[in-house]
């Protein structure tokens, strides 16, 4: 029974009160006006008497720089602004890095060449780089020739629209010239079926005229200005 | 004194002009081109040293992860700049208009309170310093 006597907290109890130390059944009439007075405590303990009114609190505090500054003129971006918005930006990524020699512009994941790789699973380094030994250099040994056909592809450059940009960098430590597209040739079947297919497009247009020519002249013959009526225009008798 | 981003960008397309060179002697090698090849070869690694020198000059600038999406997708890196810029003026735009309309609820809220609880009111008003 004695256990009766001392109640147990129960551990989901509220230790304060949601609406403070007041009770709500209590009256706060206050005439006296004792309680309209705010007790802070903290770093700079104060008292502040709010007069006549409840639950007043300080306003915060004027802060310099809010949402109603124009941020942009703050921080000195309107350049960085019309420059990005006057004109249109072009999508492509060699647009940005005209510099850059091959292919760009396509997705890092078809060969595995994504900056987000290098990311996830980092190169080892740490290791001091060193210029490779003569018998390193051995591993370098090339057979004469042209490459197999299967890396063909990779040295395949796209066509040049910043030529006169490109040429800052080209053949700067004396490599000979026009090797850097050596499979753009009119050797490559492909281009040769080409130009074949369209210089007989050009055939097939020219007959095609030659023949739209005669029908015109023929219908010509028959039409009114040359004599020719048509059933809707025959002379009623 | 060019800054250190500037003396990145030249190492590295320092670096990818001579890789570019490399690929094409080795396209249609032939056997005199063997000691420019061993010749380049070490410049690669000349011109790693040198990128890995500049490593401690460009470690305070940070770069969004986000910028390498753009970049892996081939797409101009520039639109993800425009597309912060394009966010942060919304963004801007939409705080200044909701702080211009709690100020404007406020001064409204105060004058009609003014005509139902004048006392009230100019002693808020005291208080406030005329707010």
């Amino acid at each position: 029974m004695m256990s009766d006597q001392f109640r147990k907290v129960e551990p989901y109890s509220p230790k304060s009160s949601p609406r403070g130390a007041r009770s709500p059944v209590v009256s706060r009439q206050d005439s006296s006006g004792t309680l309209k007075t705010t007790i802070s405590l903290g770093k700079n303990p104060s008292i502040v008497h709010s007069g006549p009114f409840y639950l007043m609190k300080e306003p915060p505090g004027e802060c310099e720089l809010t949402g109603a500054t124009n941020l942009m003129a703050y921080y000195g971006l309107e350049h960085s602004y019309s420059k990005f918005n006057g004109k249109k930006l072009k999508e492509s990524l060699s647009s940005f890095l005209p510099n850059l020699p091959g292919i760009v512009d396509g997705p890092g994941q078809e060969d595995n060449s994504t900056l987000a790789s290098v990311i996830a699973k980092r190169p080892i380094g740490g290791k001091e780089l060193l210029p490779l030994t003569s018998s390193q250099l051995a591993g370098f040994r090339l057979h004469p020739g042209p490459l197999p056909e299967q890396y063909r592809y990779i040295s395949a450059t796209p066509p040049k629209r910043h030529k006169s940009k490109h040429k800052k960098h080209k053949h700067k430590d004396g490599a000979p010239p026009g090797q850097d597209t050596p499979l753009q040739d009119s050797s490559n079947p492909d281009t040769y079926e080409k130009k074949h297919k369209k210089q007989k497009r050009h055939d097939d247009d020219k007959e095609r005229k030659k023949r739209k020519k005669e029908k015109k002249r023929k219908k010509q013959k028959h039409s009114p200005e040359h004599g020719g009526l048509t059933p809707n225009q025959h002379p009623v008798p | 004194m060019s800054s250190p981003l500037e003396n990145l960008e030249t190492q590295l397309e320092m670096f990818i002009e001579n890789v570019r060179q490399i690929r094409i002697i080795v396209s249609d090698f032939q056997p005199q081109g063997q000691s420019v090849l061993n010749q380049k070869i070490q410049s690669l690694v000349t011109g790693l040293q040198e990128v890995d020198k500049l490593k401690a000059q460009v470690h305070d600038i940070h770069v969004p992860t986000e910028v390498f999406d753009y970049i892996d997708q081939g797409r101009n890196p520039q639109l993800y700049t425009k597309d912060c810029i394009d966010k942060a003026l919304a963004k801007n735009e939409e705080v200044k208009g909701k702080i211009d309309s709690y100020k404007r609820f406020k001064s409204h809220l105060l004058s009609e309170l003014s005509k139902t609880f004048p006392n009230e009111i100019a002693k808020y008003k005291a208080i406030r310093g005329g707010e």
